[in-house]
């Protein structure tokens, strides 16, 4: 397993310092996030390859304009790990990669409404966003942490949870509403 | 369409999430250029979403991601980066050389992830385009195991007293072989956990010609005829 452990502050004077276009710093920046930003890419796009050339884009788009940076986006590893699920969807959608949402899916969707989302990533996504996440209904949330984790466009989603499209995109809208109203008190 | 507070907040939110897609989102990428509220709004969902990344595990990719970021942002400095790729195998450049221009191979591959609930195949292939259009061996998974079969196309026979033999080709460290493959015939070869674990991450097979009965050492020593990346198709 890779080290994942990251000190922000430290991020934070890297990211100046790549800012100043000191390559040293951005190496070492790669090296403290790599590990945790692929991970992130490959559950995302379920394709090594794309989640390299992500990683590859998202970094450099990083040492462009790490001076774009502010706190106002987060926290800096927040703010990377944003960059390089934006990325990846966008390689995804560029190639229309499909994800596999075969009979074996639906079959298990339909029976636990469970799904290709593991259990770790429910119940760590959870406590991440304060329990929030709890408030939701069953398909609301799975539906949102399938299109989080996995990029499940409406289509995807509505074949993989076996509904109508406008019924995923309204359990999407509704869910995220539940939650913006529960992360704001 | 106006930029209501409700709907701002709402597409957002879809923006951040990647439900908001085509035209629709494009025309809110507008609205983030001219509007600062909304550039507000969909930073507070970067930032609370955001926190969902960190629990997707984490994984170490591999050193070439690091030499091609070099690479494209550093072009002159190509040559210096080359020792960070060549660490991560010792007979890659010497593979790629030795590797014949004038032939095919085409692969295709099932590799079953292991998965304690649901099984999902994960099917790849892969090209190596040059002179000839023929493939000279397929090769498919076959069953729930980790076999694969492998058949051979266009292949013709090793020379006399010569062996093809298969390898994988691992991220770091010496090649894992794959036994002595037969041209002209169907072949299965059983992979073992270290070798498939192996192949998952580098996607990547060989083919070397050893002395009949294959390598004496364990490692590859006569020329390679093929080198092939597996993509997922």
């Amino acid at each position: 397993m890779a080290s994942v452990e990251v000190n922000q502050d430290e991020l934070m004077r890297l990211l100046r310092s790549v800012a100043r276009k000191d390559r040293q710093a951005f190496q070492q920046l790669y090296s403290q996030v790599a590990a945790r930003m692929f991970g992130l890419c490959v559950k995302l796009a379920n394709h090594r390859e794309l989640a390299e050339e992500a990683m590859q884009e998202s970094f450099i788009q990083i040492w462009h304009h790490a001076g774009e940076y502010h706190r106002d986006r987060g926290a800096p590893l927040a703010w990377m790990m944003t960059i390089a699920r934006y990325r990846t969807l966008d390689l995804m959608r560029a190639r229309k990669v499909r994800q596999t949402a075969g009979d074996e899916h639906l079959e298990q969707v339909e029976d636990k409404r469970g799904g290709p989302l593991d259990d770790s990533l429910r119940t760590s996504g959870s406590a991440q966003l304060t329990g929030c996440l709890d408030e939701l209904s069953d398909v609301q949330r799975d539906s949102i942490l399938l299109a989080y984790y996995r990029g499940f466009t409406h289509d995807e989603l509505s074949e993989t949870l076996n509904s109508p499209v406008g019924t995923v995109k309204s359990w999407i809208r509704r869910g995220l509403m539940v939650l913006k109203r529960c992360l704001e008190r | 369409m106006r930029k209501s507070p409700e709907r701002v907040e709402i597409l957002a939110a879809e923006y951040v999430l990647g439900s908001l897609k085509g035209p629709a989102r494009l025309r809110f990428e507008g609205w983030m250029m001219e509007s600062g509220r909304v550039r507000q709004e969909v930073w507070f969902w970067e930032q609370q979403l955001g926190a969902l990344s960190t629990a997707a595990p984490a994984e170490t990719p591999p050193p070439r991601v690091w030499s091609d970021i070099q690479r494209r942002l550093w072009p002159e400095q190509a040559t210096t980066t080359l020792p960070d790729s060549a660490k991560a195998g010792w007979f890659w450049p010497g593979w790629s050389l030795m590797a014949t221009a004038a032939a095919v191979l085409f692969a295709v591959l099932l590799l079953q992830q292991p998965s304690p609930d649901v099984e999902r195949p994960l099917l790849a292939g892969a090209i190596i385009k040059a002179d000839i259009g023929d493939p000279l061996w397929l090769l498919s998974e076959t069953g729930r195991g980790n076999l694969l079969k492998l058949r051979s196309v266009a292949a013709g026979s090793a020379e006399s007293g010569k062996d093809y033999e298969l390898w994988v080709v691992p991220e770091d460290g010496e090649p894992l072989s794959l036994g002595v493959i037969p041209a002209g015939d169907t072949h299965q070869v059983a992979l073992s956990g270290e070798a498939q674990s192996s192949l998952t991450r580098s996607r990547t097979l060989a083919i070397s010609l050893e002395p009949a009965g294959g390598s004496p050492t364990g490692s590859p020593t006569g020329p390679i005829l093929h080198v092939t990346r597996l993509y997922e198709l």
